[in-house]
């Protein structure tokens, strides 16, 4: 027969760059939520870069002055024991993006529609809708496997 | 072919802000004008020491990392410009513009390493991201943890402002560390 126990596959958010979304928050340095793909991209000076929502521990998200802060907190060895059962890090002994943050204004100049700040609202809305449904996903299959 | 080649809509990113500009090679050296604060940046062919071409947000990227250690990124190239200025980069500078991949596997693990005045994260020998240090404002390290905090730009939508990364122990270390969690 097959073999009973599953080995947990990383997540994979794309399989080549040409997959990456060319949307207009890609090309103009913010962040976007692509959730077919259940992945956030994430502009690091100058480059979209992907993150698999299965890498993403929490978010949050705080109004301080003028500008809005969003905070993506990633799972790294150390921060998530308890999580699943056995070693969830196929490369224990590499570095870890751990944390990332990004600021954004929230006062509107004259003739935008919108603050600049309304992309950080956006992806903290999405992100939360995408991982839910991962989290809820990932419940229901390891149950499944009993 | 000419020795001269220019291209009049090169973007530069500059800490999340998007900067058009004119990027004119000659066979002595490499110009780039800023068209909104008129900034001009020079060098010359003989300080190049590799260069490079890579998919990001803006199409493709001429990267030209000098014998100093600075890095100069030029976004906003076509598939159609390899070519040429693989040709042009290799018979006036004598080095070949080098195809790099980037990582889109969506990991948030990989290595990290100094290259010239840029730390690159790799993911599978491929690049996910790099962090040109004259970004940095601070850096902060503690246990496993090392903080780097940027310069904002008022003109970017979006500015990163810092990034976190894990370490991992020395595997001298391992076992005592292993124990204290």
């Amino acid at each position: 027969g097959t073999e009973d126990k599953k080995v947990r596959k990383s997540n994979i958010s794309y399989s080549k760059p040409s997959w990456l979304p060319h949307d207009s928050e890609v090309r103009d340095l913010q962040l976007f939520v692509d959730r077919k793909y259940e992945t956030v991209i994430l502009p690091v000076f100058g480059i979209p870069t992907p993150f698999h929502i299965a890498t993403i521990k929490n978010i949050s998200q705080s109004i301080e002055g003028d500008y809005t802060y969003l905070r993506i907190n990633f799972y790294h060895p150390g921060s998530s024991l308890g999580r699943n059962e056995g070693n969830i890090f196929p490369q224990p002994d590499a570095t870890f993006l751990k944390e990332i943050t990004y600021r954004s204004s929230n006062t509107k100049e004259p003739g935008e529609i919108s603050a600049p700040s309304l992309n950080l609202n956006t992806a903290f809305r999405l992100i939360k809708e995408v991982q839910k449904k991962f989290k809820t996903r990932e419940a229901e299959e390891r149950e499944k496997e009993g | 072919m000419s020795d001269f080649q220019e291209y009049g809509d090169v973007v530069q990113e500059i800490r999340g802000a998007v900067n058009p500009g004119r990027l004119k090679l000659q066979s002595n050296s490499v110009i780039f004008k800023n068209n909104k604060t008129g900034k001009v940046e020079q060098f010359t062919g003989m300080e190049v020491n590799t260069s490079e071409w890579l998919k990001r947000a803006r199409g493709h990227c001429l990267k030209f990392r000098l014998n100093n250690g600075n890095v100069h990124r030029f976004d906003g190239f076509k598939d159609d410009d390899f070519e040429k200025l693989a040709s042009f980069i290799s018979k006036y500078y004598s080095v070949s513009l080098e195809k790099r991949d980037v990582s889109v596997k969506g990991w948030n693990w990989g290595l990290a390493k100094f290259e010239g005045n840029s730390l690159e994260f790799d993911i599978d020998n491929k690049l996910a991201f790099e962090i040109p240090l004259n970004n940095v404002s601070h850096s902060t390290t503690a246990k496993n943890e090392v903080t780097l905090e940027f310069h904002m730009n008022d003109d970017a939508a979006v500015s990163l402002t810092e990034i976190r990364f894990h370490i991992p122990n020395d595997p001298k270390d391992s076992e005592k560390d292993t124990v204290q969690e």
